[in-house]
């Protein structure tokens, strides 16, 4: 038998099935929603997509705008929010890990039934949905998102340095803001990004705790994709923006994480 | 080797094709592929026509049952997957836009030797064809050339009915659910009242501009559907006579439409109107509802929701609060009820119909089935499963003892009692009470069988209007479908304004990093201090 011809078991054939998995189901999607925003409904090349979306009268800036704005601030809150709790629960790691395991705890239950439940506090407490609840509702979906990594980051900073601030004369502020803080910093930074990316992109928290009344760039290609027939074309432009701002701020992460090595989340 | 392998495959070949063979010895079962939307027939029956398609051709049949969810979905399906489905249940609008673009095979139902040509001489004879248990005011409405009777289909030019294509399944109005109990606390559960603001109520608006209520601010309902939402803001600009003095694009004036040629004169200036006044409504609105309309409505989170008749109906049947005392002191009653407006309203209908991608071999078994959706007794099931009116009429229903005898036992009602079967009768079909008074004491109208007190002329006793013609069907929003999305969505997200809130977060960070230096700076300073001191 001609030897060229006889497979090679590799180590690396373990990777092709997902590899043939990433392409069929990421790859070919995202080329298919390219190949729609350039589109229109008797499947001509055209740029009216984009004129659709970008112009004023379909409110798609606004939504983007709105959306970008709830995205930042649910994001800031949860790293407020969520570096103190990450830094005490890294304190008492040891001793404790059953606090750990409380704050990972409601990430077990469905995230629609915990919207729903939230919904349900909240019309029992006769608070009117809006804008407030929404926010709520984002920080607490995702502030597991920013513990964790944030958690994990400061177990494995090295007490040792620690130490060495305290012996050398430092108060305890100095030694957060000059030892702490700058080695947890590739923790925010995949924080950030865990927590942002999902709240420009939600729809069903928007959806469920304001009744729909916010209306945000999810729910917007949402509407696009199964509430109307022929506007594909208007929603895969949106999806194409959402990429943009995925990919801007992966790069953005990248960028200031250069030393740290983080591996970005996509 | 490579003889054995010859071989090996030689005998593998044999081996199947004695096993086709052997299967095709076996009969093989008729199949049917049904496309219908989730819930919408009572699946337990479905045994019951293997049964029935047995007895009728001697052959067993294996159904298979798929479902989606809206419309859009269905379509996107047919039209570009290769989906391969013999009998589907769209809305009205979803049939024309499938006439339109020659997806459907016609089914000539309403003729019966039409329609059982294909049929055995076996089949025939045992055969009962029901198109005369259809409610004929849908076939009316629909035949109507302003409505789906004059469709033309693209390709071939040629003009088509949907009547020829589709047999209907259910039907039902747009109205409102409302919370009956908190708007005789508000003082607007009144005959007068609700009819002059009639439309109205959905935009808190009492008929004159003046607000309704103000405790319903903040506690209405609209639909997350483009389609209904668009209708209901029609309806209403018309009866504020905001449409006054406006002319289409032909020069002719809004107010001289008809409902369904109103509702359907979908243009730039209408949709400018109507976006305006969805964006105005907002801050009246509980919400936009997509599932739990009928949740919100039960738990008292919202008062007024904009709801199909079947919806309303089943939400009312549920409201049932036993501690309620009535006037008469007998206990319960329902919290909700159900108003039907008047003067212009929409009437829609789902049916069913036969695309073009069907298995031809299938073809008696599908035209069997849908007949025999019409029998009655399965009407009667399914209606009762489903919740929404059937479009087989009332009196096909009453004719048979059999479909009555299920209805009055899911009701509670003793079938062999005459006192209680006319009782039944008056209540279900007729909506009356023993008095012959209407039991919507607002709207005086029947909300399971809209045509049944719908009259052909406006009642001259009544200054509302709610005779047939005031009923409107919405056809597809065709080419001007885009336009409608956009207006949708610019009123969807208009009156959200994040920036205040970007604004407050700046502000805090703003606070907290100024506290965060003068922290700093007061521990430098006093640290300084301590070294000098010392």
């Amino acid at each position: 038998m001609n030897k060229k011809l006889r497979f090679r078991f590799h180590r690396r054939a373990f990777a092709y099935p997902y590899m043939i998995f990433l392409l069929l189901f990421v790859v070919v999607p995202l080329v298919i929603i390219l190949i729609n925003a350039f589109l229109n409904d008797d499947k001509q090349l055209t740029f009216q997509n984009f004129v659709e979306f970008f112009s004023d009268t379909g409110g798609g800036l606004t939504v983007l705008g709105n959306s970008l704005i709830i995205g930042l601030v649910t994001t800031l809150i949860c790293l407020v929010i969520g570096y103190p709790c990450a830094y005490l629960l890294a304190k008492y790691h040891a001793s404790n890990r059953v606090l750990v395991l409380l704050f990972i705890l409601p990430m077990w239950v469905n995230f629609l039934i915990r919207t729903l439940s939230t919904k349900a506090l909240f019309m029992a407490m006769d608070v009117k949905l809006g804008m407030g609840t929404v926010m709520f509702g984002m920080v607490y979906n995702y502030l597991p998102y920013m513990i964790l990594p944030l958690h994990t980051t400061l177990v494995s900073i090295d007490h040792s340095y620690i130490e060495a601030a305290e012996d050398l004369g430092a108060d305890k502020l100095t030694v957060f803001l000059k030892t702490v803080l700058p080695l947890s910093l590739s923790g925010i930074i995949s924080g950030i990004t865990m927590t942002f990316i999902p709240a420009i992109s939600t729809f069903a928290i928007s959806e469920i705790l304001s009744s729909s009344k916010i209306f945000l760039f999810g729910d917007a290609i949402n509407m696009h994709f199964s509430k109307t027939t022929n506007s594909f074309g208007v929603g895969s432009v949106m999806s194409l923006v959402m990429l943009v701002l995925v990919v801007i701020s992966n790069v953005i992460v990248n960028l200031t994480s250069k030393d740290e090595e983080v591996a970005s989340v996509l | 080797m490579k003889r054995s392998v010859c071989i090996l495959t030689c005998i593998l070949l044999l081996l199947c094709v004695v096993l086709s063979v052997v299967a095709c010895d076996r009969e093989e079962p008729d199949r049917l592929v049904i496309y219908n939307w989730a819930d919408y027939i009572f699946s337990e029956k479905l045994d019951e026509f293997k049964q029935y398609y047995k007895d009728l051709t001697g052959n067993s049949i294996e159904i298979t049952y798929v479902t989606f969810d809206t419309n859009e979905t269905m379509l996107t399906r047919l039209t570009q997957g290769d989906s391969r489905v013999d009998v589907v249940c769209p809305s009205e609008y979803a049939i024309q836009r499938l006439i339109e673009s020659n997806m459907l095979v016609p089914l000539h139902y309403f003729d019966e030797e039409l329609y059982v040509e294909s049929f055995s001489e076996g089949v025939k004879a045992l055969y009962e064809h029901n198109s005369d248990n259809i409610e004929q005011g849908i076939i009316d409405k629909v035949g109507d050339p302003e409505t789906f009777g004059n469709l033309t289909i693209a390709e071939t030019g040629e003009t088509v009915s949907m009547v020829d294509y589709f047999v209907p399944y259910m039907y039902g109005t747009l109205g409102i659910l409302y919370n009956k109990y908190d708007f005789i606390d508000m003082g607007i559960y009144d005959t007068e009242i609700m009819n002059k603001a009639n439309w109205g109520i959905f935009f808190n608006d009492d008929g004159e501009g003046n607000i309704l209520h103000e405790d319903l601010t903040g506690y209405i309902l609209m639909k997350d559907s483009i389609r209904d939402s668009y209708a209901a803001t029609i309806f209403y600009l018309k009866q504020r006579g905001m449409l006054d003095g406006l002319r289409n694009e032909d020069g002719v004036l809004y107010t001289d439409l008809s409902a369904s040629q109103l509702i359907n004169a979908v243009d730039d200036q209408l949709l400018k109107i109507v976006r305006e006044t969805l964006v105005e409504q907002k801050k009246e609105l509980f919400g936009y509802e997509v599932d739990f309309g009928k949740d919100d409505m039960l738990q008292g989170n919202a008062l007024v929701d904009l709801a199909w008749s079947g919806d309303a109906l089943f939400a009312v049947e549920e409201s049932w609060d036993s501690t309620i005392v009535n006037e008469d002191g007998t206990k319960g009653d329902y919290r909700l009820a159900y108003y039907v407006p008047h003067g212009a309203g929409n009437v829609w209908f789902d049916g069913w119909v036969v695309p073009k991608t069907y298995n031809p071999d299938h073809m008696d078994a599908i035209k069997i089935f849908i007949n025999w959706l019409n029998k009655p007794e399965i009407a009667a099931q399914n209606l009762l499963e489903i919740g929404y009116t059937s479009a087989v009429s009332p009196k096909a229903l009453q004719d048979s003892d059999e479909a009555m005898q299920i209805l009055m036992e899911a009701y509670d009602y003793d079938f062999d009692d005459e006192d209680d079967y006319d009782a039944f009768v008056r209540e279900f079909f007729e909506f009356v009470d023993e008095d012959g008074e209407s039991l919507d004491e607002i709207g005086q109208c029947n909300w399971r069988y809209p045509f049944m007190t719908a009259l052909n002329e406006p009642n001259p006793d009544s200054p509302y209007d709610r005779s047939i013609g005031t009923l409107g069907v919405m056809r597809d929003f065709g080419e001007n479908n885009k336009k409608v999305v956009t207006a949708w969505n610019y009123a969807r997200s208009a009156g959200v304004n994040a920036l205040p809130l970007l604004g407050w977060t700046a502000l805090a960070v703003v606070i907290s990093v100024g506290v965060l230096f003068a922290v700093i700076g007061v521990r430098r300073w006093k640290s300084h201090t301590v070294k000098i001191k010392s």
